[in-house]
Formats: structure tokens, sequence, C-alpha cells
């Protein structure tokens, strides 16, 4: 596997935490193959603050029948929940069996490489600088 | 008009000359491997039979060879005739391996005016390999789910 | 004006419009062959490239033609217009004069619906890329996509919905031009 290149698009893995239902992926997807069903609920307010509604995940299933790999919902994904993996080698002998269900999207995860290195002869990130000087800014 | 039609043409074959039908060893099971090349598919379906992905060649195929069916690419619905003429001309015990996400269900052409949504509509398939196209690497593992159903069939 | 403008319009006594490459003549239908004609023999334009059409809704269709003259060092590009009526789009084959418009025309015949003639005739034309019991023409504008009608549209649910808890809301997202199940398709009789 290191033997691939970095950022190779093998299957799409799912941060089941981030994800909060938007439906962006789902929309934008070119071949309609994420199926998201999603429910409300509500927490009860803790303290004098009021009752938080939150979206939770019933079903969140990409076929990759129809897949074209393109990396669209990865992209428009705001929460980084859908990341590439570079593992290739899931055949099947039904195809019902190549639409993932949340737990196989889920344990794709662990084979998602790290980010690829950062160009070494960059100019820092700005963020880094501003954190850097905010740091030493800070009131003792 | 006169001219033949795409249908017409009686290829047992479709893909480069240089690479017809192979003969290979996947895990102790001889197939010989009609690749059907269609689209972009056949590049990496070529890729794999050249050699890049651990396919080991056999010298004299003997006649106890496998016939698989690798359709790699999209099918239109002119074309389809032609490929199920393909699948009847093998010899039994015969197997299909769809390659990629066109032969597999239509792909990113599941809309089309013109495509069939998957060769499964138009021959049984044995194994599904995802990608778009999928890497040479996954014909391989393609190949090796089914040399296992080859095998458990033989029993 | 280029050079090239110049000698295209003086060859074809019409206005040629140059908004954006490659330069533009637009001609009547019933000049078609006799403009083709001219730019094959008087501005030397010995390369077809292309013919197609454009749906261009009441309006009508737009057929197109590309047309090159290949110069040592250079290639002088032109592009013929015409517009058809869009109920009984006729229009001259120019196969005669270039055999390669041949397939072109076979393939705006069947993508279109336009019949080509020659000699006031209708060309007999076999479909080049549909097979042959397709029914419709699939590049006109009204053409509709049956699979994105059949196919429920995953997005269409808004975040919070599920098929168990349907969300009444007045916004029904759908995908741009796909007509619902109601207004188009099979009808039990």
């Amino acid at each position: 596997m290191s033997d691939l290149p970095p950022r190779s698009r093998g299957v799409i893995a799912l941060v089941e935490e981030n994800c909060t239902s938007c439906m962006l992926c789902a929309r934008e997807c070119p071949a309609w193959c994420i199926y998201i069903d999603s429910h409300q609920e509500t927490e009860p307010a803790s303290g004098p603050g009021r009752p938080r509604t939150r979206n939770v995940l019933d079903r969140f299933a990409i076929d990759y029948s129809l897949c074209m790999y393109c990396s669209i919902c990865v992209e428009v994904c705001p929460f980084d929940a859908l990341h590439w993996s570079p593992e290739h080698g899931y055949a099947e002998l039904d195809i019902r069996d190549l639409t993932h269900e949340k737990g196989r999207l889920q344990s794709w995860l662990q084979t998602v490489p790290p980010p690829p290195a950062l160009d070494e002869h960059a100019p820092p990130a700005k963020e880094i600088a501003a954190a850097e000087k905010a740091a030493r800014n800070r009131p003792r | 008009m006169g001219e033949p039609s795409v249908t017409d043409l009686a290829m047992p074959v479709v893909g480069p000359p240089a690479l017809g039908p192979s003969r290979y060893v996947v895990g102790g099971l001889e197939l010989t491997v009609h690749g059907v090349g269609l689209a972009c598919c056949a590049v990496e379906f070529d890729a794999a039979v050249a050699g890049q992905s651990g396919l080991e060649p056999l010298e004299s195929g003997g006649s106890d060879a496998v016939p698989v069916l690798v359709v790699a690419g999209t099918v239109t619905d002119k074309l389809a005739p032609t490929v199920r003429r393909m699948y009847d001309g093998l010899p039994e015990p015969r197997y299909v391996l769809s390659f990629g996400s066109c032969s597999n269900s239509g792909g990113p052409y599941w809309d089309s005016y013109s495509v069939t949504k998957g060769v499964d509509q138009i021959i049984p398939v044995d194994v599904y390999v995802a990608g778009c196209p999928p890497r040479p690497e996954a014909l391989l593992d393609g190949l090796r789910r089914l040399e296992q159903l080859v095998a458990r069939d033989r029993s | 004006m280029t050079d090239w403008g110049e000698r295209v319009r003086a060859a074809l006594d019409r206005d040629v419009t140059l908004d954006h490459e490659p330069l533009a003549v637009d001609v009547p239908p019933q000049s078609w062959l006799d403009t083709i004609l001219a730019v094959r023999d008087s501005l030397d334009c010995r390369f077809f490239d292309w013919l197609s059409a454009v749906d261009e809704a009441d309006e009508g269709f737009h057929v197109v033609c590309h047309l090159a003259a290949h110069r040592p060092g250079s290639v002088d590009h032109l592009v013929v217009r015409t517009l058809l009526p869009r109920t009984d789009p006729t229009l001259e084959s120019v196969a005669e004069v270039f055999a390669g418009a041949a397939w072109h025309e076979r393939e705006t015949h069947e993508m279109f619906g336009i019949e080509f003639t020659a000699g006031g005739e209708p060309l007999e034309m076999e479909p080049l890329l549909l097979p042959q019991e397709f029914e419709g023409h699939p590049l006109r504008k009204d053409f509709v996509l049956a699979s994105r009608v059949a196919k429920p549209w995953p997005g269409a649910k808004e975040p919070g919905e599920s098929e168990a808890t349907p969300v009444r809301t007045r916004r029904r997202s759908r995908p741009l031009g796909v007509p619902t199940p109601d207004e188009w398709g099979p009808r039990d009789v």
C-alpha cells in the first residue's frame, strides 16, 4: 500500500461524529449514490440554557457500483466527515454488497493515511504566525 | 445503406489486438481472460494483463483453462447485443467479471439515454469490481474472488 | 476585421460575426448547400471538422458546420450556421460536398430529428449511435432523462428527515430540469 501515490482514491471513509446530516454531499453527488437518513433529537436544557436540537444519522450509505470517485462529496463536506483511503480491494459477488452502510464506511477509517506533508520550502502558514503572536501577547 | 453496423461485426475479442485472450494462473487456477475493453477501464485492464499487478502468465494454457469475460467499460444499448453474443460464444463453464462502475451499474452515465445500466442487464455477472477506473491491483483482487467461486463450483 | 474575415465577407457577400473565435457566418436554409460549396471552392476550406445542431427552443434549430483551411503555418477557421423552424426542420445534405459529413448528418438526424434532403427528396438515414428501436430525439431540450424521474433524488430529504419521519416543508428541492413522476412518465390506462 505504501507505494501508492498520496491522496490515492480507493474508498471513502466516514467520521460519523463530524456528520451533521447537512445533506450537501448527497445533493452534490453527480451519481446520486449517497443515501442519508437522519432524525432530529432534542437535548434538554443544561442549566439556564435553552434545549438544543441536533441531527442524528440513521443511515449513511455510499453505493460504490455507481460512485465515480470524483471527490466532490469529500471536498464539499464542511465538517471533514469524509476522507479518502487508498484501499481498493473490495470486489463483491453480489452488487448489493457494493453499497457500504455506515458501519462499513467507518471501518475504512483505519486505512485513511495521514495527510501528505506540507512542502518544506513553502512559507509558514499565517495561522501559525498569528497563534504564536497571540501566545506571546497573552497577559501573564 | 449497405455499411455494416457495429452489431454486425462478429468480434470474438474487443481490445488491442496485441493483448488478445490471455491465459493466467491465479492461485492455482488456470484462466483464459477475454477482455472486453469498451472505454477508459480498458486502459487499467490492459495495465493489469501487461504484468503490472502480479498476474502470472501461463505459457501453454491447457484446454482446462476456465474462460472469464472481463467487461471493462461503458456498455451502450447499441453494443449490448454484441457483448451478449461474446458471452454466448464462450464454452461452459464460463464466468463474467464486471470491471468498473460503468459495467457494474451504468456508473456516471446511470441517467444516460444510450447506456445499459450495468452489463448484468444482459449477461449474468459473477464478480463486481468497484472503481472508476479500478486499479490493476483491484482486478487481481477480483480474479482471486472469482477463483474462490470457481473452486467452490467445481467441488 | 482580419484579412480572413474580409475574404469570407467578399466571397460569400454576407456579414461575418466575430463575437468569439472562430469566425461565423449566418445563412438562410435555402442557401446552405451553395454556401458550403462556395466555402470549399472559393475559400479553399478543404477540411470538414464537424456538423451538428443546437436546440434553440421556440426559435428552432441552429445547424452548425465547422470548416477549416489549412495553409502553410496557419489554419483559418469558419463556422457556417443556419436556423431551421422547429416544426418540420429540413435541410439539404452536404455529403456530396464533404463525404465525411454523412455520418455527422446521421447523428444530427437521430439526435435532433432534422431531415436532410438530397435533390429535394428526404434521405433515408439509418441511426448511427442509437439502437434501431429507440424512440425520440435525445439531444432536444425537451427530452426527459427517464432515469432521473424514476430514481428518487437522495438529496430531496431535508437535514433531520428520513424515510420514516418525512418533514413537511414548503420548499421541495428537486434537481434542475427533472419533472416529478406526476408530471411525466407512464400512466395507468
